[in-house]
């Protein structure tokens, strides 16, 4: 369970006070996800890199599993949008290099990473450099490499956004897989509409300007079997591009 | 492909060696004499008069760049990841890289002595700038993003170091080691001619003064060999250590 509570960040510059985010209240149950929307510029990835450990001045509380956040004491996996692999690690080593910082060999045995490597379609690259490998692989390894943590918050910074339309759906699918199997809260941010549709529970519209979030909803479609063929899915990703964009508006009016 | 690389340094030798021959035969004077009999003269003196030349140069040379890279390295990542370091020591590093080394030797011996210390403390010298440097452009180069994912696991500074500074710098250190060799070795060559009865650059000067033109060609030879075998040593380092560079 993760637990934020009024949540302020502001930059400081030498002249000016920029407030990122203001006020900002979630919740997201234990094995749960939520997709942040918002446009470019909004704190998305302000809220994502003080989930993570990466921003430590903030004001307002955030607990995870009950305590205070600290990535020392919690297991945070963090896939940005890069994804974030060490281009002179080998694929096996960037995979295990969260066990290796955590301490935790126990984590995942040798046979268990080799199955996850397998249910990724990964299994024949551990030999390979992250340059030698396609974005949808590279991507491919990141997931493996967060999900072999068993993290108790997954974080994913625009997650699918490098990829080409086919290859994002397809990594959606994989992540969802992943996601039943390992029970982890994710939180992951996203400008997609309906990649928010597609792997938020909850749906939280970051506003484009103040930095609070204006509309948390719960997502009906949420697991649903081919929810992406079907009319409600696209009914629905309308009704929150009309929100979105109301909101939006009003944000820039005032 | 390695094997083909190893058949153009093969050629290349032949080459070179053919051309000092037709020189040598050419001018026809004692101060060239032809590469046979140079190497002839080599075999028979180097066991017994060269190779311990050589072991002291090749230790001198080690011992200052052990000592480089052990204070070099630390202060390249100091500087490197935290720029309030960085903000003190690089005008300290920016007004002492170009003094000329070489033009403090006299007051390296008046501190030092004539003997090892001084010889070490010049290739120290020669060396550390080119390391600090090198390593702390290499850890600046390095995208703020690669941390994050890190960062979120707690990782410790240690973890920073082995995952990410060491192995992202690494490529730039040996470069720069690479490029410092040459110029100590140069350097040792005339610190060697004072104040020691060992090392190449004592033998050959010495071979010099006693106008035996054949020894001091293979006192030449053998420090050259000594540069090359320093170097392809390096070339293989760095091939192993950062293959990943060379994978696309």
């Amino acid at each position: 369970m993760i637990n934020i509570e009024n949540l302020s960040v502001k930059y400081k510059s030498d002249s000016d006070i920029y407030t990122a985010l203001s006020g900002i209240n979630l919740t997201i149950p234990d094995g749960g996800t939520l997709a942040v929307i918002g446009p470019s510029g909004c704190g998305k990835s302000t809220l994502l890199k003080v989930i993570a450990g990466l921003i430590t001045e903030y004001d307002g509380k955030i607990h995870i599993n009950g305590e205070e956040l600290n990535p020392k004491k919690q297991t945070i996996g963090f896939m940005p949008q890069n994804y974030g692999l060490l281009p002179w690690r080998t694929v096996y080593d960037n995979i295990r290099l969260g066990m290796k910082i955590k301490r935790a060999p126990e984590l995942l045995d040798r046979k268990m990473l080799k199955k996850l490597m397998r249910q990724l379609g990964i299994e024949g690259l551990g030999h390979r450099y992250p340059t030698e490998l396609s974005g949808g692989q590279q991507q491919r390894v990141a997931l493996a490499r967060v999900f072999a943590l068993q993290p108790d918050v997954l974080l994913m910074d625009e997650p699918f956004s490098a990829l080409d339309a086919i290859t994002r759906e397809e990594m959606q699918d994989i992540f969802l897989r992943l996601w039943h199997r390992f029970n982890v809260s994710t939180i992951l941010v996203t400008h997609y509409v309906e990649e928010a549709l597609y792997l938020g529970q909850r749906i939280a519209i970051l506003s484009a300007n103040s930095g609070d979030i204006s509309t948390i909803l719960d997502n009906p479609l949420f697991g649903g079997k081919d929810i992406r063929q079907k009319p409600e899915f696209f009914e629905m990703s309308l009704r929150l591009r009309t929100t979105i964009k109301k909101d939006w508006k009003q944000a820039w009016e005032n | 492909m390695g094997k083909l690389v190893g058949v153009w340094y093969g050629l290349a030798a032949i080459v070179l060696t053919i051309i000092w021959f037709v020189v040598s035969q050419i001018v026809d004077l004692p101060i060239i004499p032809s590469p046979v009999k140079v190497v002839e003269n080599l075999a028979d003196i180097f066991m017994q008069y060269i190779a311990i030349h050589s072991l002291y140069s090749l230790l001198r040379i080690l011992a200052g760049l052990v000592l480089a890279v052990a204070i070099g390295l630390p202060m390249g990542v100091l500087m490197g990841y935290f720029p309030a370091t960085d903000k003190f020591l690089a005008p300290i590093v920016y007004l002492t890289y170009p003094v000329p080394k070489i033009a403090l030797l006299p007051i390296l011996m008046l501190l030092f002595g004539v003997g090892e210390l001084s010889k070490i403390v010049m290739i120290f010298l020669i060396i550390v700038f080119q390391v600090v440097v090198a390593v702390r452009d290499g850890i600046r180069a390095i995208p703020t993003e690669t941390y994050y994912p890190l960062y979120s696991l707690g990782a410790s500074f240690k973890d920073i170091f082995f995952e990410v500074l060491w192995p992202a710098s690494l490529p730039k250190f040996i470069t720069a080691i690479r490029v410092a060799l040459a110029t100590a070795i140069s350097v040792l060559f005339f610190t060697e001619t004072f104040g020691t009865q060992y090392g190449m650059g004592y033998f050959i000067m010495d071979a010099w003064l006693r106008v035996n033109y054949l020894e001091m060609y293979s006192g030449i030879v053998v420090l050259s060999l000594l540069g090359l075998v320093l170097f392809t040593t390096i070339d293989f380092i760095e091939k192993y250590t950062c293959d990943w560079q060379y994978k696309n």
